[in-house]
């Protein structure tokens, strides 16, 4: 199983399914500390549903933080 | 005079952009030179664990803070109104603001706005709540269908984003400005010289918001304060009244009784 985050493909064995909260934990340090905003498949995920919203294989996650911009 | 965006007026008519200068602390030094209080800003993809973005948003915050601002979250790279949507929600949630500087491009070769993606996303995201701020051209009937979905703020393009060209039709500006007397006008992009956003004063807009005028300057913190002079300028002209043109000239000075007049006459 694959899921995409920020466009690179991660490996997941053994899962057929994991929480967002699950994958940004396994790939992301600290993220509870961090500022940043998710997208599942292109639909925004409220920090609220993290932990009941899954990913699937073949799944992406975009997750975005703050930048300078005009 | 104040301006006044969804409710909240702000003592600066110029809205500023955070990219492209040559350092934060350069960035920094400008926005407060200019008196801005609104302050632009995007979402990329970011590692949260690298800390990048944390740092750029401490420093934005710390800037916002100072000059009592407003953060203006923008959709850049959007182009359609699902993508602009969703950044729009991601926004909300991290910047914890309704404003939204809304862009969905249509041309990768002038970024010249999609009207009718822009127009389907604005439906939406007005019905959401947020307080829609769009990036537009300047059409004037794209304005007023905006304007009518319920966009109090409308942000028509002087030029093409960064190209410094100024205000390259004038007449469909001074259109929309005669035609949505009752909308907050700012002019978006394309701002090269402190002259065009006066000029855009001089025609009644209510604001401008620029970027790489200042921030490409060769001094930015000195271009800064010299927008926010203009703007002054532009608007204090434009209460004042400018006067009507006339086809033939005019003496300034009274000629009745001037010395050697007509003597040879």
């Amino acid at each position: 199983m694959n899921i995409h985050i920020n466009g690179t493909a991660y490996p997941l064995s053994n899962e057929t399914h994991i929480s967002v909260s699950s994958a940004l934990t396994l790939y992301f340090i600290e993220p509870q500390q961090s500022t940043f905003a998710v997208a599942l498949n292109g639909d925004f995920v409220g920090k609220s549903d993290y932990d009941t919203t899954m990913v699937k294989n073949g799944d992406s996650l975009d997750v975005l933080q703050p930048i300078q911009g005009g | 005079m104040s301006l006044n965006i969804y409710g909240q007026n702000l003592d600066s008519r110029l809205l500023i952009g955070s990219a492209l200068y040559p350092s934060p602390q350069v960035m920094k030094q400008a926005i407060l030179a200019s008196g801005s209080q609104v302050v632009t800003l995007s979402l990329k993809r970011q590692n949260p664990a690298e800390q990048a973005g944390q740092q750029i948003w401490s420093y934005l915050q710390e800037i916002v803070t100072e000059v009592n601002g407003h953060l203006l979250p923008n959709t850049a790279g959007c182009k359609t109104a699902k993508e602009a949507v969703t950044l729009a929600k991601m926004s909300r949630e991290i910047f914890k603001t309704d404003w939204l500087k809304l862009e969905v491009i249509g041309d990768d070769y002038n970024l010249q706005p999609d009207p009718i993606e822009l127009l389907r996303a604005a439906e939406q995201l007005i019905n959401d709540g947020f307080k829609v701020l769009p990036y537009c051209t300047d059409d004037l009937v794209l304005c007023q269908r905006l304007y009518d979905l319920g966009c109090e703020v409308i942000m028509p393009w002087a030029s093409p984003i960064g190209t410094g060209k100024g205000l390259m039709n004038p007449y469909n500006l001074e259109t929309i400005r005669l035609r949505l007397p009752d909308a907050t006008l700012i002019l978006d992009a394309g701002i090269g010289k402190p002259s065009d956003a006066c000029l855009a004063m001089e025609m009644g807009y209510d604001g401008v918001l620029l970027n790489s005028a200042v921030a490409l300057a060769d001094n930015p913190v000195l271009m800064a304060k010299a927008f926010g002079q203009a703007l002054q300028a532009g608007e204090q002209g434009y209460v004042a009244g400018i006067m009507q043109q006339r086809q033939t000239a005019h003496p300034s000075t009274p000629t009745l009784d001037t010395p050697f007049w007509h003597q040879n006459s």
